[in-house]
């Protein structure tokens, strides 16, 4: 169990892992060690996912109990960007966000583009609140050394990690007791699969929206190419989706396109995702790429008879060949503009802290119905994920089963006008399915894309 | 009554011709409204099969959630306050506007006339930002002169964008029916004496009562359904949400678990308001709506 | 000479208010979305650099801006089109037959425009829907069961013509009520004589109704230029956002697009200024096309 780190550290990189002793030890004791701050206000805006706002209330109240005279000002929302975008162009900012790249307001990006976040690698030296260790020690390896958290590649570290989780493919394990099919090991497996299903009326694949396609092609991207190659790719480098590797990325993903359910672009949009789901729930498709909030996002749809959750990494390219689950996770920062900083940074230090991620795995939160459940977000923090129980230990298993991890995304580059990666890498696979678009255009809209982002890179 | 004898088959055929055409188009606009309403009585898992299914039963506990969990109630206070400051500022300034630019020759008429009608093509989707950005600049020179700033997360200056943002279109509507009434009555007017101020208030706004009642009852639609100006001037979470706006909340976002009952609820609180209000002044709308040309 | 003065300050007082608030609510913010379009500038900080007319470039050598552009206006002709035939027809209808319920009908129909625009997707998400959808589920009678489910939100041929349909419903009322306002006011003695010639119906609702309400389908030819384009935004907004693979993007949701999630505020204030142009243009090419001498009766 404690390698479920490191197999994260497999993954990517080369960060040696220390053992995880004491890392499970309950919550330090607070107020002990914090220093007097003297009657501060400190702003945190956060993102309200499926693990609800209750942690974050309940996190606010603990750093507030062990630092005296610190007023947290908590602001949770689901469409957080309409909330504090405002008024950050007006100027007024928190001191602390917690909101991650990839979500469709882009905000975190726009940010990035605009150099506006603050640098925080000094955080990484700094000491946890309550505890004896430095951050750089209780963050697991590697989650420090993407561009997800040093965007301009210059080895300084912008944006903390947090709450991460493996995505891969999600099934019902049900079915394929039922039908006797084992789950594919390689994608020629896959396509097999794929057609035995098709005799049986169910599709092999379906996906929520295009916007799924990040984690599910950045972790083949590894797999055709290893890490190296997914750098360079990161990177626009000339002629990369030219070369062998990417030709095989993208004959996956087109040849996946066709064994898509037909209705799946139909409800790829903010509004009707969640029928893309129901279809692995109703057993009319096989797979989907998601994430592990998507037991809590289904919890109340209608589950067919037998189902159980199941949950894999992508299929090895060829027989042997290494298989990836990228590693999902989210980011926290300081805005440049931000007026406390000192505070914000050790507020971030504080979120490594023991009590600080039990509070996140474990602070009640009150379903629509009255029942309760755990909040689950699981900070990047060595030999943390040992502790888990239930479907998050299947999860974060993952790793142990011998998949890699797969961590990182396309390098910041200032605005283009009129141009984005994701609308084109990933939007585009709509087109496919429905055959509007074939292999080839997208390859050439992705390269045109490319050529033009190279030329903006930061 | 002119009808000759032996058209009368053409004519049954006609008539039945029409009637289906109506029912039709009736069922197609009653069913989808009649099943917002059986939504929102529906328990959060009836959301996920077929849409067209009956409710099992009456779950209400929606419609408590929506009210008190997603603070809706509150949301629609504001609202209520928006929506009437909003009117009322409008009608203030519109009536008198419009009067005086349909009935009086003045040098600058035409260019007003003009100015207003261009006015028309500016959409307020785009012109909300820079708005925004406006209201910060003021703020915050009201924040260097030492004062509190108030012109963010303030219903009554939201109240004051709208009422502008409906100027033209208020204006061009009254306009034109200001212009086919007869001068004979204002004439009479100030025969008697009566000032230009006393014959609009007296005379002439009490005659526009019908075109009135559209102006209130269209004003009133985009108002209180209108939630990309309130989300952007109200921004502060702890200020206080238009029911729009608290409707966005309500609607699901990415990776966050949906509630569909509360949602649907939410959506008739939204409607009801505007359907009793369209229901009650429904026979008035049609004697209002006096569209001249697009003359400058 | 008094009196003159009078009526000076009555005009003045009159209309300062109002052109006050428009001046500072909808001029300035325009003419502030015209300035910020020859500015590259993300959003948030604090560097904006002037660029000239380098954003208009770039648009009018943006495949996707053409495609939002040939969207909006698609959608600006098939609206109107469909919308003006079944509103004025309807209105005919309603004010020329007697009908039993015909107050029923005229409320009825103008339910769909008090609607908001969130309400209204929910209806049509749930009648489009591919698998249990209404649309579909009607169309299994007469296709059969086993039918390929048509995908009214995700057939890239057919999502634009679902969206029309949406803003269709929409519409009709509001254009109804309108043109039957104006049919209010023709003389029933025209219709009387006309009969008696033995004009029929139809040659009635050419010959003299439609000419005599001339004046006002031309004024909501230009309503609809304008509600088009925005309301195919709060659409487009609500029901597919753009996609699928941004086949429905239309003007404002591109412009929304590029200012605030591609960091390309300038460029999205130039999609604005392009827009305003654009709808101006339109009208004034429309209302030239149809001017008529005025009829009166």
């Amino acid at each position: 169990m404690k390698k479920v780190l490191s197999l994260i550290l497999a993954g990517s990189l080369a960060l040696s892992l220390v053992a995880c002793g004491g890392a499970a030890s309950s919550s330090a004791p607070a107020g002990s060690s914090a220093p007097a701050e003297g009657n501060k206000v400190l702003k945190v805006a956060a993102i309200e996912t499926a693990y609800g706002s209750e942690m974050w209330k309940a996190v606010a109240k603990a750093f507030e109990a062990s630092h005296e005279g610190v007023t947290v000002e908590l602001v949770t929302d689901k469409n957080l960007e309409d909330v504090i975008g405002a008024n950050m162009k007006a100027g007024d900012y928190p001191d602390v966000v917690h909101l991650a790249t990839g979500r469709p307001a882009a905000l975190t990006e726009t940010l990035i583009k605009e150099d506006g976040l603050e640098d925080i690698t000094d955080v990484l030296s700094m000491t946890v609140p309550g505890e004896n260790v430095k951050v750089s020690d209780k963050i697991a390896g590697g989650f420090t050394d993407s561009s997800l958290t040093n965007p301009y590649g210059d080895g300084k570290t912008y944006m903390a990690p947090m709450f991460y989780s493996p995505c891969g493919l999600f099934y019902n394990v049900g079915l394929f007791e039922e039908k006797g099919w084992e789950v594919p090991k390689t994608w020629d497996e896959m396509w097999a699969l794929g057609d035995k299903a098709k005799a049986e009326g169910i599709a092999l694949f379906t996906y929520p929206t295009t916007g799924y396609f990040d984690a599910f092609f950045y972790a083949l991207l590894y797999e055709v190419g290893g890490p190296e190659f997914f750098d360079r790719a990161m990177k626009y480098e000339e002629g990369i989706w030219q070369t062998e590797e990417a030709k095989a990325a993208f004959d996956i993903v087109a040849k996946l396109a066709t064994y898509t359910d037909s209705t799946v672009p139909a409800n790829a949009n903010n509004d009707n995702f969640t029928k893309n789901q129901q279809l692995v729930l109703d057993n009319k498709a096989l797979f989907m790429p998601n994430g592990t909030w998507v037991i809590g996002e289904m919890a109340d749809a209608p589950h067919a008879d037998g189902f159980q959750w199941g949950f894999t990494a992508l299929p090895a390219v060829k027989e042997g060949g290494d298989s990836y689950s990228y590693t999902w996770f989210e980011q926290c920062w300081i805005p440049a503009e931000a007026q406390n900083k000192e505070l914000a940074k050790e507020f971030i230090a504080y979120l490594y802290s023991d009590e600080a991620a039990n509070l996140f795995a474990n602070t009640k939160t009150k379903n629509d119905d009255g029942t309760e459940k755990l909040s689950g977000a699981i900070q990047p923090i060595k030999g943390f994920a040992d502790t888990l129980e239930g479907d998050n230990k299947l999860f974060y298993a993952i790793y142990d089963n011998g998949a890699k991890a797969a961590l990182g995304n396309f390098a910041a580059t200032e605005a283009v006008e009129g141009v984005n990666m994701a609308d084109t890498l990933f939007g585009t696979v709509n087109s496919l399915v429905s055959g509007d678009k074939t292999e080839d255009q997208w390859i050439a809209d992705v390269t045109k894309v490319s050529d033009q982002l190279r030329a903006a890179l930061k | 009554m002119e009808n000759k004898k032996k058209n009368s088959s053409g004519e049954t055929l006609y008539k039945i011709f029409i009637y289906v055409a109506l029912i039709t188009l009736a069922i197609c606009i009653i069913v989808p409204v009649a099943w917002v309403f059986l939504a929102s009585i529906k328990q959060n898992s009836e959301f996920y099969g077929n849409p067209w299914t009956l409710p099992a039963g009456f779950y209400w506990q929606n419609f408590v959630n929506a009210w008190t969990k997603a603070h809706m109630g509150e949301y629609m206070l504001n609202s209520v306050i928006v929506t009437a400051l909003a009117l009322a500022i409008l009608l203030v300034v519109a009536l008198p506007a419009a009067y005086v630019l349909s009935r009086f020759k003045f040098r600058s008429r035409g260019l007003l006339n003009a100015a207003f009608m261009a006015g028309l093509f500016i959409n307020v989707n785009y012109i909300v930002v820079p708005i925004f950005l406006m209201f910060v600049d003021a703020d915050s020179l009201v924040r260097k002169m030492g004062g509190k700033p108030f012109f963010l997360n303030n219903l009554v200056v939201l109240a004051l964008v709208y009422a502008a943002t409906a100027l033209p279109f208020t204006i061009y509507l009254l306009s034109g029916y200001f212009s086919t009434l007869p001068k004979a009555y204002e004439e009479a007017a100030y025969v008697d004496g009566a000032s230009y101020f006393k014959t609009m208030y007296k005379i002439i706004i009490p005659m526009a009562k019908p075109s009135i009642i559209t102006v209130i009852l269209f004003n009133f639609l985009s108002f209180w359904n209108e939630y990309i100006i309130a989300m952007t001037l109200l921004s502060n979470p702890n200020s206080g949400k238009t029911l729009p706006v608290g409707l966005m909340n309500l609607m699901k976002a990415q990776n966050a678990a949906a509630q569909y009952g509360q949602m649907y609820a939410g959506l008739v609180m939204v409607m009801l308001p505007t359907l009793i209000l369209y229901i009650c002044v429904q026979k008035k709308l049609t004697q209002g709506m006096t569209l001249g040309g697009l003359k400058g | 000479m008094d009196k003159q003065k009078g009526r000076g300050r009555f005009v003045f007082f009159c209309v300062t208010p109002a052109v006050v608030l428009f001046v500072i609510f909808m001029i300035i913010p325009t003419l502030n979305i015209f300035r910020m379009s020859l500015y590259k500038w993300g959003g948030y900080s604090k560097t904006k650099k002037f660029v000239g007319f380098d954003n208009f470039i770039k648009l009018f050598q943006d495949p996707k801006f053409f495609q939002s552009f040939q969207n909006t206006l698609l959608l600006i002709v098939l609206v109107t089109v469909v919308t003006f035939a079944f509103s004025l027809v309807f209105a005919a209808i309603l004010s020329r037959e007697k009908i039993r319920g015909q107050n029923f009908f005229r409320v009825v129909f103008y339910i769909p425009n008090i609607l908001s625009v969130v309400v209204i997707s929910a209806i049509f998400s749930a009648i489009y829907d591919p698998n249990n959808g209404m649309l579909n589920s009607l169309l299994s009678l007469f296709r059969g069961g086993d039918a390929k489910p048509i995908l009214w939100l995700g057939d890239q041929k057919i999502v634009i013509f679902s969206l029309a349909g949406a803003m269709v419903w929409q519409a009709i009322g509001y254009y109804m009520v309108m043109y039957m306002a104006s049919m209010a006011s023709i003389p029933e003695s025209l219709y009387e004589c006309a009969s008696l010639e033995g004009a029929s119906r139809i040659h009635q609702f050419f010959h003299i109704t439609i000419p005599l309400i001339w004046t006002n389908i031309r004024t909501t030819l230009t309503f609809f230029i304008i509600s088009s384009i925005n309301l195919s935004f709060l659409f487009v907004k609500a029901m597919t956002s753009g996609g699928p693979d941004g086949s429905t993007e239309v003007f404002l949701s591109y412009m929304y697009k590029q200012a605030y999630t591609n960091s390309s505020y300038g460029y999205g204030m130039a999609i604005g200024a392009v827009v305003f142009i654009f709808s101006f243009a339109l009208s004034a090419i429309v209302n030239a096309v149809t001017k008529r001498e005025p009829l009166e009766f």
